[in-house]
């Protein structure tokens, strides 16, 4: 039996709250996928690296390495990545930012099933 | 007698809404301002209202004078909040509002309410949307003290915990220093827990 593609999905978040509340969307919309956590930017990188998950949910305020350096990070390695901000940081200006680095889109905390909903109808192909 | 001390899983959501909040009040002060504003991840603290002084002078320069505004909120999340500014922060903030060069004492008064304004109602009405409750806020006021004048033993008399919040405005061409203490009763933090609690069942299920 030809096994089913499993969607890879990594949500990046210094707070837990933060990134259980995505978890919790995806586990609706998209139970099936495989998801990865990363508490930083350089964390997210190495795992961008090793898993090459198929999304990428990044906060943009977190310690060690931040999200707008981490966006360029994986950018560089895959100029494909599908790669959505999710931020409390809701200036326009911020949004411009990391859409001239690659992301997909940015939306503001905290998000829910209906936007997570609407991201996979709208922002990405997967 | 209730347990006011937070553990760990409850002060993580409550430095995640507090960020939230501070994500709004720095959009809002990006308008006031006209400049894009740098976040950075505020420090979150909650302490006994006794230790309020102490914290406040660790925190500062002793030789400097401030502007330490209040405003009280009531609600279910009831307290005040105190905005402490430095002096120079305040006169930036003044030259930058008002196009001058040397602002006068009335205008930085102004700015300095205006700028606490927009910061600590955009803050705690963000933080008890989140939570979905309401507070009301009442006018600000303002004054221009020494740094160890800034807390009085009437000013904390009627709190019992002070949630710190501290981070740096940084706009375009200034950076603000500021740290924004909620004070706070022990019903009010009781009800606090209480809300984050429900928030965080509703997420962790």
């Amino acid at each position: 039996m030809k096994r089913e593609f499993q969607l890879k999905i990594l949500v990046v978040d210094d707070s837990k709250i933060g990134r259980m509340s995505v978890i919790k969307s995806l586990d609706i919309v998209k139970p099936d996928a495989d998801i990865f956590q990363a508490v930083n930017g350089l964390e997210a990188v190495e795992i961008f690296k090793k898993e090459r998950p198929d999304v990428v949910f990044l906060d943009l305020t977190m310690p060690v390495m931040d999200g707008y350096e981490a966006l360029k990070q994986i950018m560089a390695i895959d100029k494909k990545a599908q790669v959505i901000v999710v931020s409390a940081d809701i200036q326009n200006e911020a949004k411009l930012r990391v859409l001239a680095v690659g992301a997909k889109n940015m939306y503001p905390k905290p998000i829910n099933d209906e936007v997570i909903l609407q991201i996979f109808k709208q922002d990405l192909s997967v | 007698m209730v347990n006011l001390e937070f553990n760990e899983d409850q002060i993580d959501a409550l430095k995640e809404f507090i960020n939230i909040s501070i994500g709004a009040a720095t959009a809002s002060l990006a308008n006031l301002l006209d400049a894009f504003g740098t976040m950075h991840i505020p420090k979150i603290e909650v302490c006994n209202s006794s230790e309020l002084a102490h914290k406040i002078e660790s925190t500062i320069d002793l030789k400097s004078m401030y502007y330490a505004t209040k405003q009280l909120f009531t609600g279910k999340f009831g307290g005040e909040c105190m905005f402490v500014i430095s002096e120079v922060s305040a006169k930036n903030l003044g030259r930058h509002l008002y196009n001058v060069t040397t602002p006068s004492r009335d205008d930085i008064n102004d700015a300095v309410i205006e700028l606490t304004n927009i910061l600590t109602s955009t803050i705690v009405s963000r933080l008890t949307q989140e939570l979905n409750t309401q507070v009301q806020f009442f006018v600000p006021s303002s004054q221009f003290i020494d740094a160890y004048s800034i807390v009085s033993s009437e000013d904390v008399a009627d709190y019992s915990k002070i949630i710190i919040i501290s981070t740096i405005l940084d706009f375009k061409d200034q950076k603000i220093n500021g740290n924004i203490y909620i004070l706070t009763k022990d019903e009010a933090i009781e009800s606090l827990r209480v809300l984050i609690d429900r928030k965080i069942e509703e997420i962790y299920g």
